[in-house]
């Protein structure tokens, strides 16, 4: 265990797997959010009071109002997490979950426990998140929780790969693929395509065979056919 | 083995897996939002259950996954395989485990799980009964030796009103509706019962403090009306719903403290293993006070405060209501259940 980072979990087989720990900045962004949907959450149940106030008399609508607030103060996050598997309108936006310190999917209990002690976490929460490498909060250190980055980021997968060529080169290629589109200096972009395929010529000169006679868009896009790349 | 056949050979097996999960996740909502969630829309989601051998070939994927994942990120580390292999791994770890049980029910929590809590916390209950005692004495000693304590408890018109023979807590109720009174009531008893044991996790400082505050309070405030001949009128107004009130505030202050004492004297656990076990046990008595305080509301917005309802009845109510309580807390279910706690 002395060898592996805070961050990694053991698996089945004892296999060593990573938990993306959302850091303390996304996690303030979700809650911000989730802040902003509590108080729209508000204003809606007033306005529901106020509309409601014209069937239901005075005292009871007023009552009805107390208890409603009451609820969406303390319940929002906690029903919100235990509906969604550990997740709220913030962190959906942030793309975060709640899950257990194994990986695993929080249960009701766990959940419930964490947002119970929210009012101490207003005080607390955001200087313990920073400090502690795998940014957990009161709440969090009570029910046994992580907040961790959920989804996949896009990820090009080549399908061919010249001979001799290593885990360096193939991360290299795939990088570049992922990022292409998003490079605002074309013929930048161009040359880099265009030493690689340079370098796909030297080593495998059978992949680029046919390439120049399919009109295909520029280095970039020849590179991609060449090595068979995959955006997944 | 080199990366591309790597990919040939072991590809197709990760996305019948991402398949499989993600049919998973679709049967479950289909379940989730078919005839038998319908019929019990209050039950938690659960997992669906799929077939025994759906689940031995979705574990066999899932530890075929992970041995892929562990040998990409060990050969091929930085590369697009990897990363879909790690993300794979982590959605089947999220997806196939799982550290708990689901609940068992509202029958079981009522008949074992809250009686078997709240019975391993009678210590801290006697502790922050005793400080909570301790305090009122204290409040009542200084409201006797400090006349000026009423000015500043109740301020100068409830100590004019005590003066004339007429109780402070009549404008509450005459003022405000009682089904606004009793909500608000709810909520604020709500809000302090919470507050008490999230609070423990600051080394039981908060609950402590609020044991402390409100033993003064109730003690000071008595004394006040004792110098104005007025105790039997304002032990007359809290006779209904004082007693089971200042005791699920002492349960819920309790239950913070059993937090704090987990985090100052862990023992042989680590201190995050050692509240996570408390905070499971103290949440189940919390969660079982809660109801009782919705309870007590209604008495205290309707029947404290009429005064056509005779003071014996209001004690009697008073008393009925803790006995029940305790009934309920003190039932000979399973105390001894130690799988209840730190299951969360």
């Amino acid at each position: 265990m002395a060898d592996f980072d805070r961050e990694s979990i053991l698996a089945l087989d004892n296999i060593r797997l990573e938990l993306p720990v959302a850091s303390v900045g996304s996690r303030c962004l979700a809650g911000v959010i989730d802040g902003c949907a509590v108080a729209v959450l508000l204003v809606l149940w007033l306005l529901l009071c106020s509309v409601l106030a014209f069937w239901v008399s005075g005292a009871w609508g007023l009552a009805i109002g107390v208890a409603g607030v009451f609820l969406v103060e303390w319940g929002y996050f906690a029903g919100m997490e235990i509906a969604t598997g550990g997740r709220t309108l913030g962190k959906m936006a942030a793309r975060l979950r709640a899950v257990t310190a194994a990986g695993a999917e929080a249960g009701a209990g766990a959940l419930l426990v964490r947002n119970l002690v929210r009012d101490v976490d207003y005080l607390a929460g955001v200087p313990l998140m920073a400090v502690d490498p795998l940014a957990r909060r009161l709440g969090d250190r009570l029910a046994g929780t992580l907040v961790v980055h959920e989804g996949r980021a896009p990820a090009v997968i080549l399908g061919r790969v010249p001979p001799g060529w290593g885990a360096r080169e193939v991360a290299i290629v795939e990088s570049f693929l992922l990022r292409a589109g998003q490079l605002r200096d074309a013929a930048g972009r161009d040359e880099m395509a265009g030493r690689l395929l340079a370098r796909v010529e030297r080593d495998a000169p059978e992949l680029l065979a046919g390439l120049g006679r399919r009109g295909l868009e520029g280095p970039v896009g020849m590179l991609r056919q060449a090595l068979a790349a995959e955006e997944r | 083995m080199d990366y591309a056949r790597f990919l040939r050979l072991r590809r197709p097996l990760w996305e019948d897996f991402g398949r499989r999960l993600a049919s998973l996740r679709e049967t479950r909502e289909m379940r989730e939002t078919g005839a038998r969630h319908r019929r019990r829309p209050w039950r938690r989601r659960e997992p669906a259950a799929p077939s025994y051998a759906e689940v031995e070939e979705l574990a066999f994927a899932y530890r075929q996954v992970l041995h892929d994942h562990a040998l990409a990120a060990n050969r091929f580390p930085g590369t697009g395989a990897a990363r879909q292999l790690a993300a794979l791994a982590l959605a089947g770890t999220r997806r196939l485990t799982r550290r708990s049980a689901p609940g068992r029910g509202l029958r079981y929590f009522v008949v074992h799980a809250f009686p078997g809590a709240f019975q391993r916390q009678l210590g801290l209950l006697g502790l922050a009964a005793t400080v909570f005692g301790g305090s009122c004495l204290l409040g009542l000693v200084l409201a006797a030796v400090q006349p000026g304590l009423g000015n500043l408890l109740l301020g100068p018109r409830a100590v004019a009103g005590l003066a004339e023979g007429r109780l402070w807590t009549e404008s509450l109720t005459t003022t405000v509706p009682p089904a606004v009174a009793s909500s608000g009531i709810a909520t604020n008893n709500l809000s302090v019962a919470l507050a008490a044991w999230g609070g423990g996790v600051l080394a039981g400082v908060v609950p402590l403090y609020m044991l402390v505050l409100n033993g003064l309070l109730l003690g000071g405030v008595i004394g006040i009306a004792m110098r104005y001949s007025m105790a039997a009128e304002l032990l007359g107004f809290v006779a209904a719903h004082g007693p089971l009130e200042l005791t699920l505030i002492m349960v819920a202050a309790a239950a913070g403290l059993g937090l704090g004492r987990a985090l100052v004297a862990a023992g042989d656990l680590p201190r995050a293993e050692a509240m996570r076990r408390a905070g499971h046990d103290s949440l189940l008595v919390l969660l079982g006070c809660l109801p009782w305080f919705v309870v007590l509301a209604a008495v205290e917005a309707r029947i404290s405060p009429d005064p056509s309802v005779p003071v014996a009845f209001k004690a009697a109510l008073g008393l009925g209501l803790l006995l029940l309580f305790f009934g309920a807390a003190l039932a000979p279910g399973r105390a001894g259940d130690e799988a209840d706690a730190g299951s969360s």
